[in-house]
C-alpha cells in the first residue's frame, strides 16, 4: 500500500512540470509589466525596467520556467507582484474560506445525492424516479451563481433568513453551501442511480434475496455497495473542482476564497500568484483523486489486492 | 449491379433502418422530445431574432426607461441603462449558442482526432500524451478558460478560443476510451486480418462504431459549455457589455438585484432552458443509442 | 422408492412478463408435484420456462415485469403464493434455497466468503444462536462441501468456478432447507468440474434428507440424479413420469424423442446426431393447439387447432394427440 501511495505522490512531479509549463505559457502569451505592479503606475519607466531586470523578466521564456521550477523544487512558490507577499501563504489564508464551503457543500451533495440516487433507483419508474431525475436535470441545466442570487432574492431579501455576502458565521454559509451542492446532488443522484440499477440486476443481489434477506439490506449491502465506485469517483471530483474555487459562487456571495484570489490575479496578470495558486490546486486535486483511489481498495478487495501486490 | 453497389445499398439500407430504430426509440421518450421542441425554438429564436426584434433596441440606452419592471412594452423590463431586457435576451441567444456550439464542434474535432490517433496507435506517443493531457485536466477548466481570455482579451472570439482549448483534453480524453473500447473488437481483428489499412479501418470501423457516445456526450456538453460562458461572462472576463450576453446581463443585474429583481429572472431562465434543452436530448439521445441502459 | 409426504405441488402455474410492447408466456398451466427426499427434474431447452418456475416458486420473479396470472405453489400444504413478502423471506433460504447457474457472478464479489455464508444463518438464526457458534456452523459447512475452513476469509476473486458453486451450495444448504432448487448447476463449469459438483450435491442431499428440483438441459444429469422427470417445452409440461418412465418407457412425447436422439450415442456408429428441426416459437406469439406441431413430424390438422389430449398411464402423463385412443 505505501509503494502504491508513494508511487502516486511520485507521479506528481511530471503532472507539475506540465501545469506549471502550460499556466507560464498562456500567461506569457502577452507581455506583462511586473515592474509597474510591483513598482505602481506612478514609477519611472527606467526604475520599471530595472525593475524587470532584476527579475530577469527579460530572460526568454524557457531561462525563467527552469527558474521557476528551480525556485519550487526549494518549496518557493515566489512572491506576489501586487502585495509583495509570500504566494504561499496569500493562498493559505484563503485556504480556510474554500475548504468550509467545499466540505459543506460535498456532505450535502453526497447525502442528498446518494439518498435519491438509490431512491429513484430502487423505485425505477414510479414518481420518486421521475422527480429525482427531473430534479437533477434541472440542477444540472441552471448556472448555479444564477440559483445561489435567486436564493439570495428569496432568502435575504424578500424573508430576511439568511444573510446573502460575508464570511462572518455558520448562517453566511448556508446559502452558498446550498447553492453549490444544487450541482452536486445532480450529478451523484445521476451517477447513483445508473449504477445502482446496474448492480441490482446483478446475480449476488439475487442470491442475497434467495437467503431471505431484508430488501434493504439486499439493496444496501449488497448492491449499493458495489454501486459506490463511479460515485465516490464523482464525489471526488467535485470535491477537486470545489478547491479550485467556484469563482462565479464566490462572486455572488462575496466570499473571499481561493476562487476570487485568482480571478483578481489573472486580471491584474500577477504571475506567480495565478502559477502558484494552480499548482497548489492540482496538488490538492491529485491528492483527493489519490484519497478516492485508496478507497476504492476498500471496497473492492480486488483492486486491494492489486495495490497490495505492487 | 455490381457486387460493390450491391454491397453499399445493403450498407445505406441498414444504417437508414438504424437510424429509424434509433429515431423511433428517441419519439418515444417523452422529456427528450420535449427538449427537441425547446432546442427547434431556441434556434428558431436564433433565427429570426432580428425579426422578433430590432437588434437596435437592445443596444439602444433611454434613460427615461430605466430600471422599469416588465411589462406590456417590455416584457421583461429594462436594465439600468434603459435598455429593453427582452430584446437583450433574444439577441444574446446567438452569442450563447455561438460559443456553446462552436467550442464543442471544434473542440469535439480536435479532440477527437488526437484522441483517435492517441487510441489507434498506442504505444509511447499515446502514454506521453495522456500524461501531458491528464496534468492539464488537473487545472479546474474554468480557470484555465478564464487564464486563456485575460492572456488573449475579452471579445467573442477568445471566449469561444479559450472555451475550446480548455475542453479539447476532455473530449480527447473521451473518444480515446471508446476508440480503444472499438478496436478490442473482433472484428477489428478480422479487419486487419483482411490487410485493411489502417486509415481505412479508423474511418471505416473505428469511428463510426464509436461515434454514438461522442455524440451524447458533445450534445451535453453544449449545455455546459454555454453555462460556462456564461460564468466568465458573469465574473466580467468574457463578452463585453453593450454587446447583449446573458452572463454578462447577470454581471450587471448582480448589482441591482436588491431592488429590480426581475432583472436576474429571465437571463438565467434562458441559460437554464438552453442547457435544458441540451441535457434533455442528450440523456434521450444516449437512451436510443443504448437501449440496454434502460431497464 | 419409499413413499414419502407430499412436499410441494405446483397446480395449474401460469407465469408471464409483461412489458411495455409485448407479453412473454413464460409458464402455460404446469402442474407437478413433489415428495420428501425426492428429485425431480426440469428439463428443456433454454426458455422453456424453466427457471421461471423456480423463481415463481421462490417468488423472486422481476418485480416490474413478472406476473402469475393463475395456480397455485403447495409447500406443505400452503399456497407460497399467498404469503406476504415478509413470511416469503422466512421460507427462502430456511425452507426453500435455490442455486443459479452461473457462479462466477452469485456471489458478492465485495464481501468474504466465510461472511456470504454467516449470513443466510444469521437471517435464519432462530434459535438465537452466539456469533461463535454460527461461526463454526460455518466452518463445518466449508468442510462439509470439501474447502478448507481457513479459506472463508479469502473473497469470491480468489476462488476458482468449482470451488465457487461449492460456495454457492454451502449457503444453499447453511439452513438445511427441506426443498433445494438447482438452476443448471452445472453448465457453466468444466466438464471434469461437473461431475464432482453433482456427485457433492448427491451425497449432501442424501445426507441432509433434501428434496430437489434440478433444472437442466443435459439428460445425462438427469438419469444420474432425478427420480422423476418434467419434459418441458415453450412453457408447457409435455411429459412427465419418473426416469423409468422417460428415459425406456414404449410411449413418448415426439419431443422428448427428438432430445434423445439429438444426443450422440456411442454405441451406434450414427454419422451424424440428428437434431429437433426449427426453433422454439416466440414465446410472445405461441402457436395454435400443441406448441411443439410446427416442428413436431407427425402433426396433424388437429394438433394444430386444439389443445393436445392428455395420456396417462400410471402416472406417466403425455400431452400429445398421438396416443388419444390408448388413453
Amino acid at each position: 500500500m505505501g509503494k502504491f501511495v508513494l508511487k502516486r505522490l511520485l507521479a506528481l512531479i511530471p503532472t507539475i512540470l506540465i501545469i506549471v509549463f502550460v499556466v507560464y505559457f498562456i500567461m506569457d502569451l502577452t507581455p506583462s509589466d511586473p515592474g509597474h505592479l510591483i513598482l505602481g503606475q506612478m514609477a519611472s519607466d527606467e526604475a520599471v525596467a530595472a525593475k524587470n531586470a532584476e527579475l530577469g523578466y527579460n530572460d526568454p521564456f524557457i531561462v525563467r520556467y527552469v527558474r521557476y521550477i528551480w525556485a519550487l523544487c526549494h518549496g518557493d512558490l515566489g512572491t506576489s507582484w501586487m502585495t509583495g507577499k509570500s504566494v504561499f501563504e496569500s493562498v493559505m489564508a484563503r485556504f480556510p474560506v474554500t475548504i468550509t464551503l467545499a466540505a459543506g457543500s460535498v456532505v450535502l451533495g453526497v447525502v442528498f445525492g446518494i439518498l435519491l440516487g438509490v431512491l429513484a433507483a430502487v423505485k425505477q419508474y414510479t414518481f420518486w424516479d421521475i422527480a429525482g431525475t427531473t430534479l437533477a436535470m434541472i440542477l444540472a441545466s441552471f448556472p448555479a451563481f444564477w440559483i445561489g442570487m435567486m436564493l439570495i432574492i428569496v432568502f435575504s431579501l424578500k424573508l430576511g433568513w439568511l444573510p446573502s455576502y460575508g464570511t462572518g458565521s455558520i448562517s453566511h454559509y448556508i446559502l452558498p453551501w446550498i447553492t453549490t451542492a444544487g450541482g452536486f446532488v445532480a450529478s451523484q443522484l445521476r451517477m447513483t442511480r445508473t449504477s445502482l440499477l446496474e448492480s441490482i440486476r446483478m446475480d449476488y443481489v439475487r442470491t442475497a434475496r434467495a437467503k431471505g434477506q431484508k430488501e434493504s439490506i439486499v439493496i444496501f449491502r449488497h448492491a449499493l455497495r458495489n454501486a459506490l465506485m463511479p460515485v465516490i469517483t464523482i464525489v471526488g471530483m467535485n470535491f477537486g473542482t470545489m478547491l479550485g474555487g467556484t469563482v462565479t459562487i464566490e462572486t455572488v456571495f462575496t466570499l473571499n476564497g481561493v476562487g476570487t484570489l485568482l480571478l483578481t490575479s489573472i486580471r491584474s496578470k500577477d504571475v506567480p500568484v495565478v502559477v502558484g495558486c494552480i499548482v497548489i490546486l492540482a496538488v490538492c486535486y491529485t491528492l483527493v483523486m489519490l484519497v478516492v483511489d485508496i478507497l476504492y481498495g476498500f471496497i473492492d478487495p480486488q483492486i486491494k489486492a492489486r495495490y497490495l501486490k505492487r | 449491379m455490381s457486387t460493390g453497389t450491391v454491397e453499399k445499398t445493403r450498407q445505406t439500407t441498414m444504417k437508414k433502418s438504424q437510424r429509424a430504430e434509433i429515431w423511433r426509440r428517441f419519439k418515444k421518450n417523452r422529456l427528450a422530445v420535449f427538449g427537441l421542441v425547446l432546442f427547434v425554438f431556441i434556434v428558431l429564436v436564433v433565427i429570426f431574432a432580428d425579426f422578433i426584434v430590432d437588434y437596435e433596441v437592445a443596444v439602444t440606452q433611454v434613460a427615461s426607461e430605466r430600471l422599469q419592471s416588465p411589462s406590456l412594452k417590455h416584457f421583461f423590463g429594462t436594465d439600468n441603462f434603459g435598455r429593453d431586457l427582452f430584446a437583450r435576451v433574444v439577441h444574446g441567444s446567438r452569442n450563447s449558442l455561438l460559443i456553446g456550439f462552436g467550442s464543442v464542434v471544434i473542440g469535439v474535432t480536435i479532440g477527437g482526432l488526437l484522441g483517435a490517433v492517441c487510441g489507434y496507435t498506442g504505444g509511447t506517443f499515446d502514454a506521453i500524451m495522456m500524461r501531458i493531457l491528464d496534468s492539464i485536466m488537473c487545472i479546474p477548466t474554468v480557470m484555465m478558460a478564464l487564464a486563456i481570455v485575460a492572456a488573449l482579451g475579452t471579445s467573442l472570439e477568445n471566449v469561444l478560443l479559450a472555451m475550446t482549448i480548455s475542453s479539447v483534453p476532455r473530449y480527447c480524453r473521451i473518444i480515446r476510451s471508446s476508440v480503444l473500447t472499438v478496436t478490442g473488437q473482433t472484428y477489428i481483428e478480422a479487419a486487419h486480418s483482411c490487410g485493411t489499412s489502417n486509415i481505412r479501418i479508423i474511418m471505416k470501423h473505428v469511428l463510426p462504431n464509436a461515434i454514438g457516445p461522442i455524440i451524447v456526450e458533445a450534445t451535453m456538453a453544449v449545455g455546459t459549455a454555454i453555462i460556462s460562458a456564461a460564468g466568465i461572462s458573469f465574473v466580467g472576463m468574457g463578452i463585453q457589455p453593450p454587446a447583449p450576453e446573458w452572463g454578462a446581463m447577470l454581471s450587471e443585474a448582480k448589482n441591482y438585484m436588491m431592488l429590480y429583481p426581475y432583472m436576474v429572472v429571465f437571463p438565467g431562465l434562458a441559460i437554464g432552458i438552453t442547457a435544458l434543452s441540451m441535457n434533455l436530448m442528450g440523456d434521450g439521445l444516449r437512451d436510443a443509442l443504448d437501449p440496454k441502459l434502460k431497464d | 422408492m419409499e413413499d414419502g409426504k407430499i412436499l410441494l405441488e405446483v397446480k395449474d402455474l401460469e407465469v408471464v412478463y409483461q412489458t411495455d410492447e409485448s407479453t412473454v408466456h413464460a409458464v402455460n398451466h404446469i402442474d407437478f408435484s413433489l415428495k420428501e427426499r425426492e428429485t425431480i427434474g426440469l428439463v428443456g431447452e433454454t426458455g422453456a420456462g424453466k427457471t421461471t418456475t423456480a423463481l415463481t416458486i421462490m417468488r423472486l420473479l422481476p418485480e416490474r415485469t413478472g406476473r402469475i396470472l393463475d395456480g397455485s405453489v403447495l409447500f406443505r400444504g400452503e399456497n407460497l403464493l399467498d404469503k406476504s413478502e415478509a413470511e416469503m423471506r422466512h421460507v427462502r433460504g430456511a425452507d426453500i434455497s435455490i442455486i443459479f447457474q452461473d457462479p462466477m457472478t452469485a456471489l458478492n464479489p465485495a464481501i468474504t466468503v466465510g461472511n456470504q455464508v454467516l449470513e443466510s444463518l444469521e437471517i435464519h438464526n432462530v434459535e438465537k444462536k452466539s456469533k461463535q457458534e454460527l461461526e463454526k456452523r460455518v466452518d463445518a459447512l466449508f468442510n462439509l462441501v470439501g474447502i478448507p475452513a481457513e479459506r472463508k476469509k479469502e473473497y469470491p476473486h480468489q476462488f476458482s468456478g468449482g470451488m465457487k458453486q461449492r460456495i454457492v451450495i454451502a449457503i444453499a444448504l447453511a439452513c438445511q432447507p427441506a426443498l433445494l432448487i438447482a438452476d443448471e448447476p452445472t453448465t457453466a463449469l468444466d466438464v471434469t468440474i461437473q461431475a464432482q459438483v453433482l456427485k457433492l450435491m448427491e451425497n449432501l442431499k442424501e445426507e441432509l434428507g433434501t428434496s430437489m428440483i434440478m433444472i437442466t438441459h443435459d439428460l445425462g444429469v438427469v438419469a444420474e440424479t432425478c427420480d422423476k422427470v418434467a419434459v418441458m417445452y415453450a412453457g408447457e409440461i409435455v411429459e412427465y413420469g419418473t426416469t423409468e418412465d422417460i428415459f425406456t418407457g414404449e410411449a413418448h412425447h415426439p419431443y422428448t424423442t427428438g432430445l434423445f436422439n439429438a444426443i450422440p450415442n456411442l454405441d451406434e456408429k450414427a454419422e451424424r446426431l440428428h437434431p429437433i428441426d426449427g426453433l422454439m416459437p416466440d414465446p410472445t406469439n405461441l402457436p395454435e393447439g400443441c406448441k411443439f406441431s410446427p416442428r413436431c413430424p407427425y402433426c396433424t390438422e388437429e394438433c394444430r387447432s386444439r389443445t393436445p389430449y392428455r395420456y396417462e398411464k400410471n402416472g406417466h402423463r403425455i400431452f400429445c394427440n398421438r396416443f388419444e385412443k390408448e388413453g
